[in-house]
């Protein structure tokens, strides 16, 4: 029961941050109809960034200014890379995010080189919050927790309390008409870009003292964050959530609990051959499931997909 | 006879909002049909409902006595019938001639093949060029179909939705925003292709109905107020009332 | 319908049909020849080496295209199909028995076969959408199953992947594929007949139609087509391709690992299909030829040769769509106009400044990575067969004085090119 605990708060913290990539990989697909292949290079720069910033400056200023910078840049990409690309349709769009990741990692290696950063969580937080059953929660992870609530809560209250959030809504559904109304609607589309790497930016503040600062980080997490919107149902912001936290605890249990498929297949009924060292079905029976936890998410997905091809949320026009 | 389109009660609610309330419709063999009405009476949704691009609320659409329910707009085209679209939908990168002859391909039985050169084929090569010829755009053959003309494009898009050799014909306003030379030239060359086919058209140039249509249906709110001859519509008080009056007028 | 027709000898469409019979066999003839006559100008190891990876390549690319430019779909996992294709054909390989029985030249049937089947299963669900939902699946699918090879041991061998022995197949008129000419020649006759076959495949009615269904889906479904179909047999025709090109991937090598699968290999196939130009069948030829060249020679030369190729890589994408063979294809009309010719000289000198430019800035790229990287104390570093002090000024003056003078001529000379250009493109004023 403890352990459950335990693994809910690890599972809770992979989904959160899972999320705040998502949230704006799919407010930005849900607004320029593209996903943004480069989404997770962005949180890799916040990474970097906030290394970078962290020390001259100490961790609460990278924390504060490395998504300002990463957010710009994502604007900077919007208005000067995507909008020219745009006119010739969205599979190059999808390309163009694709060379913009690779070239961003490729960035990254240039100025940071290929090994990982010692970027670590500053020491005020360096601390056991509580113990479970004596397993230690360390006080960083209940702040990432914070952070990224935080983040959740601040986000819906703009889209949906204020003024500036009515017309990104208004925007996502009505582009022509909401233009026709006045409104700046190029300069929105930059602004949501802009808002949504900056999140994928503070993710990357927060994670990477965790998960590690490395040239690798963001093709690690990209195509997860990738299953994670699908599966949810592309544009669908609460399908992001709930697919964020749905992936973050079955990998984490997944992992945890070592669920062995020999055991399983027993159940059902089947006999583990005698020579099994050279059964072609060999690799079946030893699988455990640490070992399958990566890819559970993208085997959900292709279930997903099978099934409910509009994800959990999605609408079917999508 | 088994009418060439029968429709009854149709009906099609897009949330709360119903659209078409209740549409009761026989097209017979070779009739010239037209669908008039006012602006957003539900015409272009009542085309797509019959195409299969939308799936109907409720009632039944029959092709030659065939019920259309749950069938996709490619089962519908292979049964007979062809539809043009009310925005120009062709395919703007391939030539002219090719479009025509991807329209064919279906109708002369190539289905899904994937062994033949569609280039050796004098049948393909000589059915498409005959189209070309009917719809006077033997000139333009070889050039991409993007850069044709408005009126250009509009006869290539007649000459795809006819050259499947479909029998019921369905236009969605062949005309809208011609110019009356454009118009008069269109409505001709449908008249000459049409010959002996099941037509049926949205349209709002009443020129072009009275010049093309023989039986008229008058669609207002989602409900078929008056059906008939021209003269029987034009006289109809109901029709006179709700539309035709004041359109008549300015014409 | 039929009678109407009269075959006019006079109509220019009809002329140009009769008279281009012979034409279009002009470039598979050359191509052929060329193929054969290679290895007989370049005729060291690693030149044929060089020579298989390109026409591996050029093959997986053309496969793609057949998606990507011919279907409109954009696939983040292909590599898996080539990649599952020349894993059974390692199988195949180290099945003793049968392999002893077949000559390995007909063995990327059978990576077809398979490349095909794994395409059958994965495209009954994932060509239902075009665009997003597409690139979605492909990607997800491909990071499955190249993670499913640490996983099941027993088909990809785990971490070290699998490796077998070619020549242990049936002699092949005698041939036993021990020399690495004799596979080139294997590779070559394969890269033919593939090319063509896919040639023709794109001028059947389900090439035209896939043309169609990605141009205009919903026009397609209406003209008879489901483009759900379409999409369907265009994705598995081009995985029997890529199964082919995986194939010969481990005749080639004859070995397979994960890194045949992943996604860095779907990318880099993306890369070069693109770079080629999508839009013309000849373009992932090129883009391969080009892509294996640069890559070679590039990484010989510099650390940084996948930073420059990425820049490249989302310049094309920006500036140039059409790719290599769309530039090159730009200047058809020029060309038929005999007025090509004028273009030359503004060219020469707004590409060379640019050249210049580019190496200067490719130069304090250079430098930067080297101050930075090179270990403590290290300061020197050759550059353009030059030795000096990274840490003094003066390189760092002439490479900045370069680029700006480069480019500085690249942009002055801009204008004028692009006068030439419009002077070049205009039609004759005077009809002849």
């Amino acid at each position: 029961m403890d352990l459950i605990l335990v693994n809910l708060i690890d599972g809770l913290v992979t989904g959160l941050l899972l999320f705040m990539l998502s949230a704006g990989l799919t407010l930005i697909f849900s607004m320029m109809g593209v996903l943004n292949f480069a989404h997770a290079s962005f949180y890799m720069l916040g990474a970097y960034f906030a290394f970078q910033i962290s020390l001259a400056l100490g961790f609460w200023m990278g924390l504060l200014i490395a998504p300002l910078i990463v957010g710009v840049l994502g604007a900077g990409v919007e208005r000067y890379g995507l909008r020219r690309v745009h006119q010739y349709g969205h599979v190059p769009e999808l390309i163009f995010t694709f060379g913009l990741a690779l070239l961003i990692e490729e960035l990254v290696q240039f100025i940071w080189g290929k090994n990982q950063m010692p970027y670590a969580a500053p020491d005020i937080l360096q601390f056991t919050a509580f113990s479970i059953a004596g397993n230690s929660i360390p006080a960083y992870k209940i702040f990432m927790i914070f952070i990224s609530v935080a983040i959740f809560i601040g986000l819906l209250w703009v889209l949906t309390r204020t003024r500036v959030g009515m017309i990104i809504q208004a925007a996502l559904t009505y582009p022509k008409t909401v233009e026709a109304l006045g409104h700046n609607v190029p300069l929105i589309f930059m602004g949501v870009f802009g808002v949504g790497t900056a999140l994928a930016g503070v993710a990357g503040v927060i994670a990477g003292p965790v998960l590690g600062t490395f040239p690798g980080m963001a093709f690690v997490l990209g195509s997860i964050v990738f299953v994670t919107i699908v599966i949810g149902g592309l544009g669908s912001l609460w399908g992001a959530l709930v697919a964020s936290l749905l992936i973050g605890w079955i990998t984490t249990f997944s992992k945890a609990y070592n669920l062995r498929m020999e055991d399983l297949l027993t159940t059902l009924g089947f006999t583990k051959p005698e020579a099994i060292a050279d059964s072609p079905w060999r690799d079946l029976w030893s699988i455990t499931s640490p070992q399958i936890a990566d890819i559970l998410p993208y085997i959900l997905m292709v279930l997903i997909l099978i099934f409910r091809p509009y994800g959990l949320f999605g609408k079917r026009d999508a | 006879m088994t009418a060439a389109l029968a429709l009854e009660g149709l009906t099609k609610s897009f949330g709360k909002t119903e659209i078409i309330r209740g549409v009761d419709l026989a097209i017979g063999k070779g009739e010239r049909h037209a669908i008039i009405g006012p602006n957003g009476a539900g015409k272009s949704t009542l085309f797509n409902l019959i195409t299969g691009r939308f799936s109907q609320t409720a009632g039944t659409i029959r092709l030659h006595g065939t019920d259309l329910a749950g069938k996709a707009p490619f089962q519908i085209n292979r049964m007979g019938l062809s539809r043009s679209f009310q925005i120009t939908n062709i395919f703007p990168k391939m030539t002219v001639f090719e479009n025509v002859r991807c329209s064919l391909l279906w109708a002369m039985g190539y289905r899904y093949n994937f062994w033949s050169m569609v280039g050796r084929s004098r049948a393909l090569t000589e059915g498409a060029d005959a189209i070309l010829e009917q719809i006077n755009l033997t000139a333009r053959r070889d050039l991409p179909a993007g850069v044709l003309s408005y009126a250009e494009q509009r006869a290539l898009e007649i000459g795809i939705t006819i050259a499947g050799g479909a029998d019921v014909i369905m236009l969605d306003e062949p005309t809208a925003g011609m110019s009356h030379s454009e118009t008069d030239y269109i409505v001709d060359l449908i008249r000459t292709v049409t010959v002996g086919k099941t037509l049926v058209m949205v349209e709002h140039d009443m020129g072009v109905v009275f010049g093309l249509a023989d039986q008229i249906s008058v669609l207002v709110y989602g409900e078929i107020i008056a059906t008939g001859t021209t003269e029987a519509v034009r006289a109809n008080p109901k029709v006179q009332e709700a539309y035709l009056g004041g359109v008549l007028e300015d014409h | 319908m039929s009678d109407q027709i009269t075959s006019e000898p006079t109509k220019p469409a009809q002329r140009m049909r009769a008279g281009s019979m012979v034409l279009p066999l002009a470039p598979w003839l050359i191509a052929a020849v060329a193929l054969v006559v290679l290895p007989f100008i370049f005729t060291n190891n690693s030149a044929i080496t060089i020579m298989n990876q390109m026409a591996i390549t050029i093959i997986f690319a053309l496969a793609y295209n057949m998606l990507l430019g011919q279907g409109g779909m954009l696939s983040f996992g292909h590599a898996v199909y080539a990649g599952v294709g020349g894993f059974a054909c390692m199988h195949i390989i180290n099945a003793e028995d049968f392999f002893a029985g077949l000559p390995l030249p007909l063995l990327p049937i059978f990576g077809g076969l398979f490349g095909m089947g794994l395409a059958t299963i994965v495209g009954s669900f994932s060509t239902r959408k075009a665009g997003t939902v597409f690139a979605m699946i492909s990607l997800g699918v491909g990071e499955l199953i190249a993670a499913c090879s640490v996983i099941i041991v027993a088909f990809f061998g785990g971490e070290e992947g699998i490796s077998g022995d070619r020549t242990y197949g049936l002699p092949f008129f005698g041939v036993e594929f021990l020399q690495q000419i004799e596979v080139y020649y294997l590779i070559a006759a394969w890269l033919m007949i593939s090319a063509i076959l896919m040639y023709l495949y794109s001028r059947t009615p389900m090439g035209r139609m896939a043309n169609a269904v990605r141009d205009n889906p919903e026009r397609a479904e209406f003209l008879g087509y489901s483009a759900r179909w379409v999409r369907f047999y265009s994705f598995v025709a081009s995985g029997f391709f890529a199964g082919i090109a995986g194939a010969l991937f481990a005749i080639n090598y004859e070995i397979l690992t994960e890194e045949n699968l992943n996604t860095t290999q779907s990318g880099i196939i993306l890369l070069v299909t693109f770079l080629g130009g999508v839009g013309f069948f000849f373009g992932p030829i090129l883009g391969a030829i080009v892509f294996t060249l640069v890559q070679t020679v590039l990484s010989l030369q510099t650390e940084l040769w996948a930073f420059y190729l990425g820049i490249i890589f989302v310049a094309t994408v920006m500036f140039f769509p059409g790719g290599l063979a769309g530039l090159l294809m730009m200047h058809v009309p020029a060309w038929r106009m005999g007025k090509i010719g004028h273009l030359a000289w503004p060219y020469l000198k707004t590409l060379g400044g640019g050249l210049i430019g580019s190496l200067g800035a490719a130069a304090l790229i250079e430098m930067v990575f080297h101050l930075r990287h090179a270990s403590i104390g290290d300061h020197e570093m050759t550059l353009f067969w030059t030795t000096f002090d990274s840490h003094t000024v003066l390189p760092w003056i002439i490479a900045g004085v370069t680029t700006l003078i480069g480019f500085g001529i690249c942009r002055a000379t801009a204008p004028a090119l692009v006068e030439a250009w419009n002077e070049a493109n205009a039609a004759p004023k005077v009809a002849p």
